[in-house]
């Protein structure tokens, strides 16, 4: 636990030393570089800690669930506009700890990417969702219990992850320089994606976390996970 | 070539040609990267490299147009609209922005025609061996699951007439069955020793000596492009100049393209020998 503690410390400071030499270096031109560097740094402390996963049960479950939720965007792909990924990230952090939510959600961005294309916002999506499962993970007790917040933390997480593409967009349109203004205009423009990403959220979670739930949590009392 | 060399290599080679097109403003640098890139898609992908460098262009426009309207520095006056002024210095600066963000993304396209799963995983798993192997069974994973939906469902077909019902009870059912093969799949795992001391990972890469030489070399050409290269001035007069950091880096940016065209050259001419 204290060697966890140590290598956050680290990578924390580490990004601190990304965004300020970098801006001191080159100015804000670099900011987007900086942002992608910075993306990267904040999952490599996560990916460190899951290397000491000593029960291999957990290492298969997190492919699977990764596979599950890369799957799903292929098989809702002719109903337009669902993309369970979002859902299938909350459910795994709910259910198997933040940790393992927040890996579940990089990585389906990372396997997602090597069908759909990898570029500069690879790392923008693996911080996104992993941090739609963080969250899920850190707010487990109160989504389990309370399916009104489970919905409304599905349609928030949603808006979020439009919102920190909406970030990335801005910075590497305006090469660095945040203007506010073109920040509200690329969120207007997304504004309809945001909310269908939502609407799918939701839906997806009414229906799929009391199935899935139910199955997660039989699977956990049979296998002891 | 590109595919003899060892992923590291060619890491190497896409790291520093990256972190180039990052670091300078210089237009001459990252006109050098963004050809590079483009010729380079071209070698690998043939016809279907045009289309994404046409999506390229779309960038360098959108970033062009739209940086003299929120920028208003710049001493050469183009004209007014609505009583905001559009300068040439901001228009060459959204220029040289477009340019480089679009050759970094065709820098990405490229890694991603080089890299396949096989080279990537293999980069990851010298750092991260577990993670490499959840990314390595779950790519293989994707498209047994896929091929499991669609027996699924179209049993599914003959009790569930409404598609969105039936997809979602497809999807729950795989669900349900590839967790429970999970757990076979990782005590099968452990019982053949998986996470044993000693064990390693198969791969079929080889380090040889000319990895080596090429290292050193892309290392040695993206030490001097940084050391030489002069950074243009933009605000308020636009000035430039050639430098020789422009050369050594369009060396390195074309070095792959070079050598690839150069065997495709010899293979035709032992063709037409015969």
């Amino acid at each position: 636990m204290k060697n966890k503690t140590l290598v956050f410390a680290i990578f924390f400071l580490l990004i601190l030393l990304t965004v300020i030499g970098g801006t001191a270096v080159w100015g804000s031109g670099a900011f987007p570089y900086i942002s992608l560097i910075t993306s990267v740094f904040a999952c490599v402390p996560f990916f460190l800690s899951f290397e000491g996963e000593k029960n291999t049960r957990r290492v298969v479950l997190l492919a699977v669930t990764v596979a599950i939720s890369v799957a799903g965007r292929f098989v809702f792909a002719p109903i337009q506009f669902f993309k369970p990924v979002s859902a299938i990230v909350i459910l795994a952090g709910m259910y198997f700890g933040s940790e393992f939510g927040f890996l579940t959600g990089a990585l389906s961005a990372v396997v997602s990417d090597f069908y759909f294309g990898q570029g500069p916002w690879t790392p923008f999506q693996m911080i996104s969702w992993g941090v739609i499962g963080l969250l899920a993970g850190i707010l487990s007790r109160y989504l389990i219990k309370n399916k009104i917040i489970l919905l409304v933390f599905g349609a928030l997480s949603g808006a979020l992850f439009s919102l920190i593409m909406d970030i990335w967009t801005t910075l590497s349109i305006e090469n660095g320089v945040f203007n506010i203004m073109r920040f509200f205009a690329a969120v207007t423009t997304s504004l309809p994606v945001m909310a269908v990403y939502s609407v799918s959220n939701v839906i997806f979670l009414m229906i799929l976390s009391p199935i899935f739930g139910k199955k997660i949590e039989r699977l956990k009392t049979k296998y002891g996970i | 070539m590109t595919k003899h060399l060892h992923p590291l290599t060619l890491f190497l080679w896409f790291a520093l040609i990256i972190s180039m097109c990052v670091i300078t403003m210089n237009p001459f640098c990252l006109a050098a990267g963004f050809i590079g890139a483009a010729l380079f898609l071209i070698c690998q992908k043939g016809h279907a490299a045009l289309k994404i460098i046409g999506f390229s262009f779309f960038i360098v426009v959108i970033v062009a147009v739209t940086n003299p309207v929120f920028s208003h520095n710049g001493a050469t006056i183009l004209f007014f609209v609505n009583d905001t002024r559009i300068t040439l210095e901001a228009l060459i600066y959204g220029i040289a922005a477009g340019v480089k963000l679009a050759s970094v993304v065709l820098w990405f396209s490229c890694f991603n025609a080089v890299f396949d799963s096989e080279r990537l995983i293999y980069i990851i798993g010298r750092a991260f061996p577990k993670l490499a192997l959840v990314i390595s069974m779950s790519l293989g994973l994707v498209p047994r699951m896929l091929r499991d939906f669609r027996s699924i469902n179209s049993s599914l077909k003959a009790v569930e007439k409404r598609r969105i019902k039936r997809h979602l009870g497809a999807f729950s059912a795989l669900f349900t069955r590839s967790m429970e093969d999970a757990i076979v799949t990782a005590d099968s795992m452990r019982a053949r020793g998986y996470g044993l001391k000693g064990r390693t990972f198969f791969n079929r890469f080889c380090y040889k000596f000319r990895d080596v030489v090429y290292s050193l070399l892309f290392i040695v050409l993206f030490m001097f492009s940084v050391v030489l290269n002069v950074e243009p001035e933009f605000y308020p007069m636009y000035s430039c100049e050639l430098s020789l950091g422009f050369v050594c880096f369009a060396a390195l940016a074309l070095i792959m393209t070079v050598f690839e065209l150069k065997e495709s050259l010899k293979w035709k001419l032992s063709i037409s020998r015969i």
